[in-house]
C-alpha cells in the first residue's frame, strides 16, 4: 500500500538536463518543483574522481554510468510482424541514470539546428512540391519556429558557456563559422575548442574542395568561465575521457556541474534521488493527471504524489512509456496511422570511414569529447535534392573525441584479429590513423514506433517499451549519398591507407554503440491527431501534464540533440510559470 | 605455450596436480612459467612457501576457472599473444588473469544484464539470448569447444600444437565449429574475443596488461591525462609520454 504524501505544485519526473532547465525558471518566479531521479549523485564519487575517473574498462566498456539493463531494458524487432526479443545488454544507445541524467556523460556537442528544421514539412512542400514527401514519411512541422526559440538558445548557450564560432550572426555570414548555421544574435560565449591534427588535415582535404569547414560548437570549455548565474567551468584538460565519463575537472558543461548547484540553493526546490517513478495517475474525465507513485530504492516503500502539474522529463523511451502505461492519449497504430503516442520515432543515420596516415601523428588521446572539424554542405536541407530519390542529409566531421586503448584503435582492412601481426598493426597505426563521420538525419517512418511489450516487464513487473525500428529506404539512400561524398574528401587526404566507406544498411543491429539519439514516441505539433503534445509541450488529453525531451521532436536532424533540448526546456519553464499562475491551454 | 611438443607435461596436468596439493601455496610467478619449471617449482613450493611478488607479474591462482579450465584460457590467450618483439606471451601479460577475475566480478555473475524470460533465440543483430550469466556461458563455451577438439584432432585445446590452436580459433570466429547447444561463434567473438582485447588493453589494476605492455606497444600514454598543453605543443608530433605510460596504481 503506497503512502500518499502532500500534494505539491510541479512535480518533473527524471533528474536530468531538461528537469534542471525547466526548474531552474520556475523557481526563479517562486514556484515549488520537485524532481524525482532514479539514479544517484556522483558528483564526489568514484565516477568524478581522478584516478578512477580514468577507467575505460568500468565506465565505457562495461556501462557503469549507464541505465541498468538488469532493471529495465528495451525490447526491439525490426518489422511488426515480427516477435520482439529484450536487448539484454543493449550496445546501441546509452540512456543515463544519476543527477544530470545522459547529459552528465555526454560529449558535448552543442548544435542550433537548421533554421528551418522546425518547420520541415513547409519547407520541403515549398522547395520541392506538395507530393515531394513519400506519404510514408510522416514529417510534420513542430508548431515552433527557430526565431521564437532563438532567445532560449541564446541562453542555454551562455548557461552552459558553450565553446564555438559564430557562422551566422543576424543574417551575416561571419567567416571561420557554418556559413549554414542558423542566424544568432551574437558570437559563441567562449572561443572554439583546439582542433585535433586529425581536425586540421581534415578542414585542409574540404578547403581544397572548396567547402566551408568549421570547429563545432561544444560543450568542452575552452577556457574558463562563469555563467550568468555565477557558475564556473574549469579549462578543458583534453583528457579523452569524455562521453561515458564524468569530467573531473569541471570542465564539461552538465546539469550536475552548472544547473543543480544553484537548485540547490533554492527553498522552493527538492530532489529525491533513488526515487524511480513507476507512473502517472490520469483522470481521464477530467482529463487531469492526478500525480505519480513511485518507489523509494533505499527502503523499497511506495509512495503516491499528487501534483498540480506533472512534467515528464525522463529519457525518450521513458516519456513514452509513463504515457502508455497511464493510459493517456492513444496509442500510435501503424496498420491505420491513427493514433500518437509511440510515434515518430527515429534515431541517427550515421557512417564512417578509417584513415591511415603513416606520416602525420594523429595522437588520438589529445581530445576532446566535441573537438571535431565539420561540414555542413551536405546535411539535411542545405543542398537541392531534386532528382536525388530521398530527403534529409548529414553533417561530415572528423571528430576524434578519444584514443581510449580498449575501443578506439585502428587497424588497416585485412589486418588479423590476434597474433604478432596484429599487434604490429595496432603499434603502427594507433598514432596514425583517424576516422571520418557523417551523422546522418534520420526522418519518421509510418513503420519506426514504439509501444508497450505484450511479452517482457521490467524488475517492478511493468512492460518494458518495444522498439520497431530498422533503417528504411529514404535514410539508407541519404546514407548512401553522404557517405559518397565523405569518402570523396578521404580520396582527397594523402592517405597511406583507406578503410571502406560503408553506408548506413538495414537491419538496425541493437549490440555495437552507434549514436544516443533516440528521439520521438510523444511528438510535438499543432494538430491533436498527429502529435501528443502542443507546440508549449502540453498534453493534448491531459492539461496539467507536459513533456520535454527528445521525445517530443517529430524528426532527428543530422545534428546532435542537445542544443534543442535545451531551448524547448527552457521555453517550457518560462511557459510553466505563466500556466501555473494561470491553468489552461496555453 | 612452449610446452606443447610432444611427451611434456602439459600445463594442464600441473595445474591438476597442483590442485592435488592441498597446503601448497603458489608460487606468484607460476602462471607464465614451462611446464618443467612449474612442476620444478611444485616441489619447492612443497619445501618452503615462496617471497611474494615484487614485479608486475600476475598474481597467480583463479578466482572461477578450474585447472581444465584454466588450462583452456591459457593455451588461448598464448595462441593469441605468442611471446614476440611487442610482448611477452599471453599468461605472463596476465591476459588469463584478467578473464578470470571479469568471470568473478559482477560482469560474469550477470550484473546489468537483463535475465527474464522466456527466453528465445533471434536474429543476431538482437543480440545475446541465452539464460546464462557470461561466467556460466564462458564455460559452457569451454566444454564445447574441447568436444569439437577432440572430434576434430583427438585431444583438448590446450594439448594442440599452437599452429592446429590458431586454425581452430580461426574457425571458430567464422562459425566454422559448431556444437548441437553452444552458438560457438557468438560465445567466440562475442565473449571470449571482446574479454582478450580488454585483457590486453584495459588498466593494469584488472590483472591484465601486465606492466603496461599493451599500452607501451601502441603508445597510449594512460594518466593523468590533464592534456590542455599538450593539445597544441604536441599536436602533429611525438608526444613523450607515449614512451613511458602511467596506470591508475601510479596514482594511488
Amino acid at each position: 500500500m503506497a503512502t500518499k504524501l502532500n500534494k505539491r505544485s510541479v512535480v518533473i519526473v527524471g533528474g536530468g538536463l531538461t528537469a534542471a532547465l525547466v526548474a531552474r525558471q520556475l523557481t526563479a518566479k517562486g514556484t515549488d518543483v520537485l524532481v524525482l531521479e532514479r539514479g544517484v549523485d556522483r558528483r564526489k564519487a568514484a565516477e568524478a574522481k581522478i584516478p578512477s575517473q580514468r577507467d575505460e574498462l568500468r565506465w565505457d566498456i562495461r556501462g557503469g554510468l549507464g541505465q541498468d539493463w538488469a532493471v529495465e531494458t528495451y525490447t526491439v524487432r525490426h518489422s511488426r510482424n515480427e516477435d520482439a526479443l529484450p536487448a539484454r545488454r543493449l550496445g546501441a544507445f546509452l540512456p543515463g541514470e544519476g543527477l544530470g541524467g545522459a547529459a552528465s556523460h555526454w560529449n558535448g556537442f552543442t548544435w542550433r539546428w537548421s533554421e528551418y528544421d522546425p518547420t520541415l514539412r513547409s519547407r520541403f512542400e515549398t522547395r520541392y512540391g506538395k507530393s515531394a514527401i513519400p506519404a510514408d514519411l510522416l514529417i510534420q512541422d513542430w508548431g515552433v519556429t527557430y526565431a521564437e526559440m532563438e532567445p532560449h538558445h541564446h541562453l542555454f548557450e551562455k548557461l552552459f558557456g558553450i565553446s564555438g564560432k559564430a557562422g551566422n550572426i543576424n543574417g551575416k555570414i561571419q567567416s571561420g563559422g557554418n556559413p549554414f548555421e542558423a542566424p544568432r544574435r551574437d558570437d559563441y560565449p567562449q572561443p572554439p575548442v583546439e582542433p585535433t591534427e586529425a581536425g586540421l588535415i581534415f578542414k585542409g582535404a574540404c578547403e581544397k574542395l572548396g567547402y566551408k569547414p568549421f570547429i563545432a560548437p561544444s560543450g568542452n570549455s575552452s577556457g574558463t568561465y562563469t555563467n550568468p548565474d555565477g557558475m564556473k567551468l574549469g579549462q578543458c584538460q583534453y583528457c579523452g575521457h569524455c562521453e561515458r565519463f564524468i569530467c573531473e575537472a569541471q570542465a564539461k558543461a552538465t546539469p550536475d556541474t552548472l544547473l543543480y548547484p544553484v537548485l540547490f540553493q533554492r527553498k522552493n526546490f527538492e530532489i529525491r534521488l533513488q526515487c524511480r517513478v513507476l507512473g502517472v495517475d490520469y483522470d481521464r474525465e477530467a482529463k487531469r493527471v492526478l500525480g505519480v507513485r513511485y518507489v523509494d530504492l533505499i527502503t523499497g516503500e511506495e509512495y503516491e504524489q499528487p501534483a498540480d502539474v506533472v512534467v515528464l522529463a525522463a529519457f525518450t523511451m521513458s516519456n513514452t512509456r509513463f504515457l502508455l502505461l497511464g493510459g493517456i492519449g492513444a496509442p500510435y497504430n501503424p496498420a491505420t496511422g491513427e493514433g500518437v503516442v509511440g510515434k515518430n520515432f527515429c534515431y541517427q543515420t550515421n557512417s564512417a570511414i578509417n584513415i591511415f596516415v603513416r606520416d602525420r601523428w594523429i595522437n588520438p588521446f589529445l581530445a576532446s569529447g566535441s573537438t571535431g572539424v565539420s561540414i555542413d554542405e551536405f546535411n539535411n536541407d542545405n543542398f537541392d535534392h531534386t532528382g536525388l530519390g530521398f530527403l534529409g542529409g548529414g553533417g561530415i566531421s572528423a571528430n576524434l573525441p578519444n584514443g581510449r586503448p580498449i575501443g578506439s584503435r585502428r587497424v588497416p582492412p585485412g589486418t588479423p584479429s590476434w597474433g604478432t601481426k596484429w599487434k604490429e598493426a595496432n603499434a603502427a597505426w594507433y598514432a596514425h590513423s583517424f576516422s571520418l563521420q557523417v551523422q546522418g538525419s534520420s526522418y519518421p517512418h509510418r513503420e519506426n514506433y514504439l509501444d508497450l511489450d505484450p511479452v517482457y516487464n521490467d524488475v517492478h513487473g511493468q512492460p518494458l517499451v518495444r522498439i520497431t525500428f530498422d533503417w528504411r529506404d529514404n535514410d539508407m539512400k541519404m546514407s548512401e549519398y553522404c557517405t559518397k561524398k565523405m569518402e570523396d574528401i578521404a580520396k582527397s587526404i594523402d592517405a597511406t591507407i583507406l578503410g571502406p566507406a560503408m553506408p548506413r544498411k538495414s537491419p538496425f543491429d541493437t549490440r555495437p554503440y552507434q549514436s544516443t539519439h533516440v528521439t520521438g514516441g510523444t511528438p510535438m505539433g499543432t494538430d491533436p491527431k498527429t502529435s501528443v503534445v502542443s507546440q508549449h509541450l502540453q498534453h493534448w488529453d491531459a492539461q496539467n501534464l507536459f513533456v520535454v525531451g527528445a521525445s517530443v521532436y517529430p524528426h532527428n536532424a543530422g545534428y546532435n540533440p542537445t542544443g534543442v533540448l535545451g531551448a524547448l526546456a527552457l521555453r517550457l519553464g518560462d511557459d510553466l510559470g505563466s500556466y501555473v499562475e494561470r491553468p489552461r491551454m496555453l | 605455450m612452449s610446452s606443447k611438443d610432444g611427451g611434456t607435461l602439459a600445463r594442464r596436468d600441473v595445474l591438476k596436480t597442483l590442485a592435488t596439493v592441498a597446503s601448497a601455496p603458489l608460487s606468484p610467478n607460476l602462471a607464465g612459467v614451462t611446464a618443467a619449471t612449474a612442476a620444478a617449482t611444485i616441489v619447492a613450493a612443497q619445501a618452503e612457501p615462496t617471497p611474494a611478488a615484487t614485479s608486475t607479474a600476475p598474481v597467480a591462482g583463479y578466482q572461477s576457472l578450474g585447472p581444465d579450465e584454466a588450462a583452456f584460457v591459457e593455451a588461448l590467450v598464448n595462441v593469441m599473444c605468442p611471446a614476440d618483439q611487442f610482448t611477452p606471451n599471453g599468461v605472463d601479460c596476465g591476459l588469463a588473469t584478467f578473464i578470470d577475475r571479469q568471470l568473478a566480478s559482477g560482469f560474469g555473475r550477470g550484473e546489468h544484464l537483463y535475465m527474464h524470460g522466456p527466453w528465445r533465440q533471434g536474429k543476431p543483430q538482437l543480440g545475446y539470448q541465452l539464460p546464462l550469466t557470461p561466467e556460466q556461458f564462458f564455460k559452457a563455451g569451454i566444454a564445447a569447444a574441447n568436444a569439437a577438439c577432440r572430434t576434430r584432432f583427438g585431444k583438448d585445446f590446450d594439448a594442440l600444437s599452437a599452429a592446429d590452436a590458431d586454425a581452430f580459433l580461426q574457425d571458430l570466429a567464422k562459425g566454422q565449429v559448431t556444437d548441437t547447444r553452444v552458438p560457438l561463434a557468438q560465445w567466440f567473438n562475442g565473449l571470449v574475443y571482446p574479454l582478450f582485447t580488454q585483457a590486453c588493453f584495459a588498466d593494469p589494476i584488472y590483472g591484465g596488461n601486465a606492466d603496461k605492455v599493451f599500452w607501451r606497444m601502441i603508445g597510449y600514454p594512460g594518466l593523468p591525462a590533464t592534456h590542455a598543453r599538450d593539445m597544441v605543443e604536441f599536436r602533429g608530433k611525438p608526444y613523450p609520454g607515449a614512451k613511458d605510460p602511467k596506470s591508475i596504481a601510479d596514482f594511488s
